[in-house]
């Protein structure tokens, strides 16, 4: 087992600089610029764009650009063209409201995943279960964008809440309670919403996870010597069904830091999303290959964690 | 029974699921109209009613009975504007799940067959290829290659193969070493033969439930494109720019948004739903109840 | 097994408890506002340092944090706002080749006494072989009439001499004035960057360009380049001097001084900064600060507009002299420090600016508590937000004025439209090159219906290059009218006519080409959609494409290539075009993209540059206006007047005027609302302070 982590490790880091590379020459392949405030503004010669290229070092061979990235982003002073501050300060200080968002959405597409799968095996080929299926699939059918502006409407024109942001704005609060209770309302929202698709994919996989194990050997003997339905259910098969879900953890790793853009800007909510989205779209290249780098990075160690975590739950795998 | 041929008996089971059948009627129906417009529009006989015709004395009309589902900002019909977008959309749908499963096949399959090294070395590439920014991505090539749709179908292709590759290597690491598998290379057939003529048969239920299930996943992916500016340029319209276009106008004109959302969310339902009865008929064990 | 039971359906249930809760909390908190107002951009500032940003959302902080030497006042005038007053006057200097010469023009000028009052000359002394004259009105015409009275022979010309190399134009420039052979010809010296310099030689130029030569040539790394570029007969240096408020802090506490500016004006030239102001600062040589209240500046040569320069927020000597721009970039950049009435609070990025009220503000202390500055991603957020009051005002979107106009909730305050919205043809192109054909399709567009249903009626046909507020604009350029069959007619003459499928056609050629613009700005595609069908009717084929904007200025826009495109300008309030229509500025990403070449208007436009009197500019912009209008190189659309909306009784304006304390609501200037924003105060807390 040690000798596979270390050579997927090994293999993982060779991986880093081929993706590094590619995804450099990517977006350097791109058109654009990373001043786009100076494009087509009649008060900015050429001369002050040709400064800015030679600041920032774009005016350099591409393999120079590409160190120079990289050796800052490893001793970790890159520093982002936008603003001029540490790229990884941007990431971070995203960090908090990307991780509340996506923690509540996890825990609600847990939550509620999990209780739909249930309830659907525990009715399965009956109409509970033909009702939450059609409700899955209309949840991962929905077009994200889509529900939310029915979602931002229906509160907003519709109901008159606030919903934007992370918190309400320009009001004063009696106490802190208040405060949080405002806070917490404004990452809801936007939670519920990502976690749709989540609470779909959950309850599928609950429930086909639960009829398999309902169909087992042991269970039919459980239930042969009459132990009542709900026990056999909640007990034996849930805890069988749950384990899967537990490998998943490894996956769950990139997706902590990840975002969506849609959700967040709809919402406008700050998080790492729209970053990404907007150092993508001002050319940042320094932003963009940091936080891209990150992520390959999260996936990688993701996908190996899962692999670990597989093995290790099941004894019947064996790592080669 | 059991004297039924496999194919024989998906079918069988497929068309005692209702809601399956009724999924398949409704895309048939969708798929005869977006087949009507695509002919008319590559004879280029003339539409009934234009989608690109401007009208600006009957903008942001709600819906009525001359235009049944409203028109947009610069007085198009909405309800033509769909119709044209169902075969745009669709054919993005069908075209990218297309490139991907060609790519995904060819990769999963050889990988999956051959195993050993170049398994391990696929499986690293695939890893690394998922880390790939995808916008940037599409930038490029809309850039390139300039804004049409067989751009943005490239690249919803493109960047979405390496699931079929992981499944259909999945099934070719348990297929190879069925019996069949095994005597037909004893018998010293090439190996293009046995993986395409041999294993991909008997892969080819998921890889079709894949595929069925693919063509939602890439008309959400063209409409999430749109969203953001990428996906099929206007004039042309596509479920997902009509409700782009529209976005502006939401909280004035919502029949700009909610009847494309709608036609999305009500397509991808039925190929969902079709795709899952497809699953369960072509399931080998049979769930309980 | 009760436990995972409750567990599974309990846990959801508890989920929405929790949900509803919090629901009915959002929905019936009673907060009150504070005294606060919000206002809300999609674009987020880059950077506040003044000298290094450009972009709209930095400079809407800094019109609440910082103050300018001068600003414009509601009618768009310039009026002191750090400095109290200012003059122009200029110098010129003539050179002779020798001092009696000089001496004797000296007498020859001073003999013509009776016409200094026209020549609004001050004084004439000669000072060795120099002449020195100083007007008290700048510009070239004193000294072209000066000039014209001497005897031409005995003057030296002068020559500017320019010099490339590769590095440390500063050192090579220094060393030269002082040791070379030729240096006393060198009259004047300007280092433009790191890699160029230039000499202002009277006299003898070959020599100072022989030996400059020599001295460069002998380090081949420097790969200098030496050339002669403008001549002229004299040297004119126009010059401002601002007299400074007394009493004025920084938001520190430290008195703010002429040396601020002086130090302002060194970063901005400063190469590490990478100024984007550079530009505006180029044609001044020296800046300096004679006492504490008095900024002292010299340009290069006239150049009437030096004057709006000055309109830039200075920088606090006390805090950054000394330190690197990456210090800058970790303790200033995110933190601006002003003079004005709202101090710096917090910048959390891509959330809000916070402002906080400088309660020792110079002209008296503001009325609100605090200022917040939101980003909001979207538009669609912009009008949420606004509607649900977390913010204080919205730029209303064009189609939805019918609903908040007939709102009685609402206000809603017309600005002036600075900016306008055409179709560049690109004249390399042969099917755009006649002059007719380009009138032909001024006449094809429907430009009303685009005003009427693109901009719901808020706006006017664009007659030109600048905005209808401007006191310099030309009221007398007549507006191209829609008539279609005008513009068959004169296509016809020009030549085009029917083809088969209804295109026109000349000699074999289909009048059919690509229309593009950039995607995200709804407006401009809803223009392209129009006009495509416009020029449809006579019969042109348009094919509408639409990019990406780093896409389509990249590949597109700064290559000239292209067939037209639907943009818009947001233009300053000066007359000051030479960037755009000059044609010297058609190079690859410069911005007479259009490729637009007129040697009548490039005169006006280096005219215009130069000249200070205000009836003189008035018909100089006047005629530039009429002929580029007439030559139609873009197909001038409209003038967009944008709205703005806020919620009935938020604010008025309680501001001193004269002396005393005037308390009104909100109006609209030719400015717009906001050259009041300093003095505006929420109703309910209304400052202690009695209007008279």
């Amino acid at each position: 087992m040690a000798a596979f982590i270390i050579r997927r490790l090994l293999i993982t880091c060779l991986l880093l600089v081929v993706i590094s590379v590619v995804s450099f020459l990517i977006f350097t392949l791109t058109p654009g610029s990373p001043f786009p405030w100076a494009d087509l503004n009649p008060k900015i010669t050429p001369a002050v764009k040709e400064a800015y290229r030679k600041k920032y070092h774009l005016d350099q061979p591409l393999y120079k650009q590409y160190t120079f990235i990289m050796s800052g982003l490893l001793s970790g002073n890159l520093t982002s063209i936008k603003d001029e501050r540490p790229v990884l300060e941007k990431i971070g200080e995203r960090l908090p409201a990307t991780l509340r968002l996506n923690l509540m959405s996890l825990l609600i597409d847990t939550v509620f995943g999990i209780t739909l799968g249930v309830f659907a095996a525990r009715y399965a080929g009956r109409w509970p279960d033909l009702a939450t299926s059609i409700m899955a699939f209309v949840f991962i059918a929905l077009p994200g964008f889509w529900i939310s502006y029915l979602v931002v409407i229906g509160l907003v024109q519709g109901i008159g809440v606030p919903v934007l942001g992370t918190h309400s704005f320009g009001l004063d609060f009696k106490n802190g309670f208040q405060v949080a209770l405002d806070k917490f309302w404004h990452v809801l929202v936007p939670a519920t919403v990502l976690a749709l698709g989540g609470i779909a994919a959950q309850s599928r996989y609950m429930r086909g996870s639960m009829i398999e194990t309902l169909g087992e050997e042991y269970i039919r003997t459980a239930r042969a010597k009459g132990l009542p339905d709900h026990l056999v259910l909640y007990k034996h098969a849930f805890k069988n069904s749950i384990r899967p879900l537990i490998t998943g953890l490894g996956y769950l790793l990139p997706a902590l830091i990840s975002g969506s853009v849609i959700v967040e800007t709809i919402f406008a909510y700050p998080g790492i999303g729209r970053l990404a989205y907007d150092a993508v779209l001002e050319r940042d290249y320094p932003l963009i290959m940091a936080f891209n780098f990150i992520t390959a990075v999260l996936i990688l160690i993701g996908n190996l964690i899962a692999d670990v975590l597989y093995a290790l739950v099941d004894p019947r795998v064996r790592l080669e | 029974m059991n004297d039924k041929s496999p194919r024989a008996r998906a079918i069988e089971r497929f068309s005692a699921d209702k809601i399956g059948v009724a999924s398949a009627c409704f895309l048939v129906v969708l798929a005869a109209i977006a087949i009507l417009f695509a002919i008319c529009s590559i004879a280029h006989i003339p539409f009934p009613t234009d989608p690109n015709k401007t009208n600006l004395q009957i903008k942001l009309v709600p819906p009525n009975f001359t235009h049944w589902l409203g028109t947009d900002n610069l007085g198009r019909d909405v309800f033509t504007r769909m119709l044209h977008g169902s075969y745009i959309s669709l054919t993005v749908g069908f075209v990218a799940v297309f490139v991907s499963l060609a790519i995904g096949v060819v990769v999963g399959a050889i990988s999956g067959y051959l195993g050993g090294w170049l398994d391990n070395l696929v499986m690293r590439i695939v890893d690394a290829l998922m880390c790939f920014p995808t916008l940037p991505l599409v930038l490029t090539i809309v850039a390139y290659l300039g804004p049409s749709i067989w751009n943005v179908v490239i690249v919803i292709g493109i960047t979405g193969w390496m699931g079929t590759a992981r499944l259909v290597r999945a099934e070719f690491l348990t297929l190879r070493e069925m019996e069949y598998v095994r005597a037909a290379k004893a018998l010293g057939q090439h190996h293009r033969h046995i993986i395409f003529g041999h294993i991909l048969p008997n892969a080819a239920a998921p890889i079709v439930v894949t595929a069925v299930l693919g063509v939602p996943d890439a008309i959400l992916t063209e409409a999430g494109l749109s969203f953001l500016g990428f996906g099929v340029q206007p004039p042309q319209a596509t479920w997902g720019n009509i409700i782009t276009d529209g976005k502006a106008y939401i909280l004035d004109a919502w029949w700009l948004i909610l009847f494309p959302g709608l036609a999305i969310l009500v397509t991808a339902l039925a190929f969902y739903l079709a795709g899952e009865a497809l699953r369960k008929a072509t399931q080998t064990r049979t769930e309980r109840k | 097994m009760f436990g995972v039971r409750a567990f599974i359906f309990g846990l959801p249930l508890l989920l929405c408890g929790i949900v509803a809760a919090a629901f009915y909390s959002e929905k019936n908190t009673q907060a009150h506002h504070k005294n606060e107002l919000i206002s809300a951009s999609i674009g987020e500032a880059h950077n506040l340092n003044p000298v290094q940003s450009s972009d709209a959302a930095a400079s809407e902080v800094e019109s609440w944090v910082c103050n300018t030497l001068v600003k414009y006042d509601e009618n768009l005038e310039v009026v002191g706002d750090l400095a109290d007053s200012w003059e122009q006057k200029q110098t010129t200097t003539i050179f002779f080749f020798n001092e009696t010469d000089a001496k004797s023009a000296a007498l020859k000028v001073q003999q013509a006494a009776d016409r200094w009052t026209d020549w609004s000359l001050v004084s004439a002394e000669p000072n060795g072989a120099e002449l020195h004259l100083n007007f008290s009105i700048p510009g070239p015409k004193g000294s072209r009439e000066v000039f014209a009275l001497l005897d031409h022979s005995k003057i030296a010309p002068l020559t500017i001499v320019r010099a490339e190399l590769k590095q440390a134009a500063q050192q090579y420039a220094s060393n030269f004035r002082k040791s070379a052979v030729t240096a006393p010809l060198v009259k004047r010296s300007w280092i433009e960057s790191s890699g160029a310099f230039e000499f202002t030689v009277a006299g003898d130029t070959k020599r100072v360009v022989d030996e400059l030569q020599t001295a460069l040539g002998a380090n081949k790394s420097l790969a200098a380049n030496v050339t002669t570029t403008d001549k002229m007969d004299y040297l004119q240096e126009p010059e401002i001097v601002f007299h400074l408020h007394k009493g004025v802090k920084w938001h520190d506490g430290a008195p703010f001084t002429a040396k601020d500016m002086v130090f302002t004006f060194q970063k901005v030239m400063d190469e590490s900064v990478a100024s984007p102001r550079k530009p505006d600062f180029d044609l001044f040589q020296l800046v300096e600060a004679p006492d504490p209240l008095t900024v002292r500046a010299v340009c290069r040569k006239p150049f009437s507009l030096a004057l709006l320069a000055w309109m830039i927020p200075p920088l606090p000597e006390h805090i950054l002299a000394g330190k690197t721009t990456d210090w800058w970039a970790e303790n200033f950049n995110r933190k601006i420090l002003g003079t004005g009435p709202y101090k710096f609070a917090e910048w959390k990025t891509n959330e809000y600016i916070s402002l906080v009220k400088n309660p020792d503000y110079f002209r008296g202390e503001p009325h609100l508590d605090s200022v917040l500055i939101r980003v909001l991603p979207d538009p669609l957020t912009l009008r949420l937000a606004f509607q649900t009051k977390q913010t204080d005002s919205w730029l209303i979107d064009p189609w939805s004025i019918g609903r908040f106009q007939d709102d009685p909730r609402f206000d809603l305050f017309k600005s002036p439209g600075r900016q306008y919205s055409y179709v560049g043809w690109n004249l390399r192109r042969p099917l755009f090159q006649d002059k007719k054909v380009r009138q032909a399709l001024a006449h094809a567009v429907d430009i009303g219906s685009i005003i009427k249903y693109v901009l719901y009626g808020n706006g006017t046909q664009s007659t030109g290059i600048f905005p209808p507020e401007m006191w310099f604009f030309n009221a007398d350029v007549k507006p191209f009218t829609y008539d279609p069959e005008l513009a068959k007619r004169m296509l016809g003459e020009a030549g085009w006519t029917p083809g088969p499928d209804g295109i026109l056609t000349k000699n074999g050629q289909r009048f059919s080409f690509t229309l593009i613009t950039n995607n995200g700005n709804e407006a401009r595609k809803d223009i392209a959609t129009l006009v495509q069908a416009d020029l449809r009717k006579i019969g042109i084929e348009v094919k509408v494409e639409i990019y990406e904007w780093a896409v389509f200025l990249e590949r597109h826009v700064d290559t000239g290539d292209f067939d037209a495109v639907v943009l818009g300008w947001a233009l300053g309030v000066d007359y000051d075009q030479y960037t755009l229509w000059h044609s010297s500025q058609t190079n690859p990403k410069q911005l007479n993209f259009c490729c637009y070449k007129n040697p009548e208007v490039d005169r006006v436009l280096e005219q215009l540059r130069v000249e200070y009197d205000r009836d003189t500019i008035k018909s100089l912009a006047g005629r530039l206006q009429q002929t580029i209008y007439d030559d139609q190189p873009y197909l001038f659309l409209a003038v967009p007047k944008p709205i703005t909306a806020m919620w009935k009784d938020t604010f008025r304006v309680l501001r001193p005027a004269n002396g005393k304390w005037t308390d009104e609501p909100i109006r609209e200037t030719k400015a717009g609302a906001g050259v009041y924003q300093e003095w505006f105060y929420r109703p309910q807390y209304r400052p202690q302070i009695t209007p008279q």
